[in-house]
């Protein structure tokens, strides 16, 4: 069985979004409730101040806080690919997962729209969903929270769940380079202008990401939370970086 | 105009606020859905309404300790209060539930999915489960009160069952907090003790100013050996709860001042708001002062003002814990601010009424019905 995981190569992200954009349209997301996201911060002052950008998906975690959480088990670990999913039809939408979250990765979209205007009143919903867009994605598996998100439940990114699932078995990687794997790809990763973005099994030894994280010393985001991510960043010190801080506390803006 | 008279205009003006409010309440989310919350994905993903229903649930442990221990430790002169409490208990846990329903995403999916998905791992779902064992063993406790010639010795099987659930739930909820690691204004080893602290003051300051008000505030008309546990016992308890809990206070005000952990910056933001500062000097130290003077301590407005303002400042805790833990953005890039801002929305703050009025009208219905202040046998 896999173990998918991402490794995102930060001296390559140029910061696009191209990212986000894939995301958002493959998996039907709201404005501004963007599962996967580029994170910019700034630090410092006037005339000396840095711009950096973040990527930040779902980390998949082997060890996820928001699964321990659960009083439903809404949210699990796939044990076929270790994918961490949402159950929508057990999700009470309590939003533990989202406190216990130490990414912040996590949505409930009942609350005020972040980015208006609010494009669920533009879009409506006669059913259970929370928007009914022009476009929608074909897949709908609200077992593994794919599809239009419901109303009531929170919501995550899948890793492309449906997906991934389908790729041939034993595959070590999933390149979109590789004509007969390309639609397996994430939405994500697929959509990398600068090619920043690598997926693959990091069961496999030979896996080209697990040849990454060795290489270049991998690295995963706040790993002293015990969560354990699966998702790994590369960095050589050039323009993007993992922020040390989540707020800007320590450049004196706080 | 008799005390029961009075009772059963408090149980009306109670059920009045109630329909009033859980009409507005009905409208606001009928037609805003949770939009009408101020909660958002910045970063306060557990609002007000969450404060409202930690604040009932551990006022409703707290009143259960001091039921239990009253029955377990406190001998014939605690026998006024101990009914009431339980009554009170039971009152409060319901005003607390009712909101938590409301701001649930699937309120009754839960009461399914929660109890069959033996989660083990999380702390919510074991506090669901001790707060259901709690309702029931407080229930059991309650039915056996209810008989006339009811005996305090007889029920110390039930106190026991009925503590360490009361306990268990208490410390279940510092849990839930306190495991967050990487949220360290939240994060304490001592949370848990923290909560059973809280609740038992809260418990304390409840059954006194409920008491008072089952006597519609007069002091000639309360019992005797009502007043003279409140003047012997009680405050004297009461403030020695203040105390312990302004030690809380002041520790983990002093170790997140002091600390330079990412996310404890929020205690200079807590340590300087109005509402911090009412909390402490107002809802504890006036309270604790008004209660260890001499001259004030046995009087009955001291006792209802002292209980008052701690139970305003218990609330006022809660929220500022309970927010303050979420006020750090967690991965929001610079478009979010250094310190996420929250105010409670008129839809919350209407949770607040509905969760006031329902216990009170609960509870009055209680004192009119089955008449609370019913001491029973002293001698089995």
């Amino acid at each position: 069985m896999a173990k998918w995981g991402m490794v995102i190569d930060l001296d390559k992200c140029t910061g696009c979004q191209a990212c986000t954009t894939a995301c958002t349209m493959e998996n039907n997301r709201l404005p501004g409730e963007n599962w996967q996201d580029v994170l910019f911060y700034h630090e410092g002052t006037y005339p000396n101040v840095k711009l950096m950008w973040f990527p930040r998906p779902c980390m998949h975690c082997e060890n996820a806080s928001c699964v321990s959480v659960c009083p439903t088990k809404a949210t699990y670990k796939d044990p076929d690919g270790g994918f961490v999913l949402m159950d929508y039809n057990k999700c009470i939408g309590c939003k533990y997962c989202q406190v216990a979250c130490p990414y912040g990765v996590r949505f409930y979209v009942d609350e005020r729209a972040i980015v208006q205007p609010d494009i669920r009143g533009v879009f409506p919903s006669d059913t259970d969903r929370v928007w009914d867009p022009p476009y929608k994605g074909p897949h709908d598996d609200p077992a593994r929270g794919i599809g239009i998100q419901p109303h009531g439940v929170v919501s995550k990114c899948t890793f492309c769940y449906h997906k991934v699932s389908k790729a041939p078995k034993g595959v070590p990687d999933l390149d979109e380079d590789i004509p007969a794997l390309k639609e397996y790809v994430p939405a994500c990763v697929r959509v990398c202008p600068p090619k920043a973005r690598f997926f693959g099994d990091l069961d496999q030894p030979n896996s080209r990401v697990n040849r990454l994280i060795a290489d270049n010393r991998g690295v995963r985001l706040k790993d002293h939370t015990g969560n354990k991510p699966q998702v790994y960043y590369l960095s050589g010190g050039a323009t993007a970086s993992v922020p040390s801080l989540r707020s800007s506390r320590a450049s004196g803006q706080a | 105009m008799s005390v029961t008279t009075k009772q059963v205009g408090i149980m009306l003006l109670a059920l009045t606020g109630l329909l009033v409010t859980g009409w507005l309440v009905f409208d606001s989310l009928s037609t805003h859905g949770h939009a009408a919350f101020n909660t958002d994905n910045l970063g306060i993903f557990w609002g007000f309404p969450i404060v409202i229903y930690d604040y009932f649930l551990l006022t409703s442990t707290g009143l259960a300790m001091v039921a239990t221990m009253a029955i377990l430790f406190g001998g014939d002169d605690f026998r006024p209060i101990i009914r009431r409490a339980v009554w009170l208990a039971l009152a409060g846990l319901l005003g607390g539930v009712a909101v938590l329903m409301l701001e649930l995403g699937h309120p009754l999916r839960a009461l399914w999915a929660i109890p069959f998905s033996f989660a083990f791992s999380s702390p919510l779902y074991w506090k669901v489960m001790a707060v259901s064992f709690y309702v029931l063993s407080l229930l059991i406790l309650l039915a056996r009160m209810l008989k006339p010639d009811w005996s305090m010795a007889d029920l110390r099987a039930n106190a026991v069952v009925t503590l360490v659930l009361a306990l268990s739930v208490t410390a279940i909820a510092g849990v839930v907090y306190g495991s967050q690691s990487f949220r360290p204004f939240w994060a304490s080893g001592d949370i848990p003790v923290a909560f059973i602290f809280e609740s038992l003051l809260g418990g304390l300051a409840f059954i006194i100013f409920f008491s008072y008000l089952a006597y519609a505030f007069n002091p000639a008309a309360v019992p005797a050996s009502v007043k003279r546990l409140f003047d012997d016992r009680l405050t004297g308890l009461l403030a020695l709860a203040i105390f312990i809990h302004l030690l809380f206070v002041v520790a983990r005000m002093s170790s997140g001042l002091y600390g330079n952990v990412e996310g404890l910056q929020v205690w200079r933001h807590v340590a300087t708001s109005p509402l911090f500062l009412a909390e402490v000097f107002l809802g504890l130290l006036l309270p604790l002062v008004l209660l260890t003077y001499p001259g004030t301590r046995i009087r009955p407005w001291a006792q209802i003002i002292a209980a008052l303002l701690v139970m305003n400042a218990l609330l006022i805790a809660r929220y500022e814990y309970i927010i303050g833990g979420q006020l750090v953005p967690l991965f929001k890039g610079a478009w979010a601010p250094d310190l996420l801002s929250y105010m409670p929305s008129p839809t919350e703050w209407l949770l607040l009424l509905i969760a006031v009025f329902l216990s009170n009208f609960v509870n009055a219905f209680g004192e009119v019905t089955l008449k609370l202040g019913r001491e029973g046998s002293a001698h089995p």
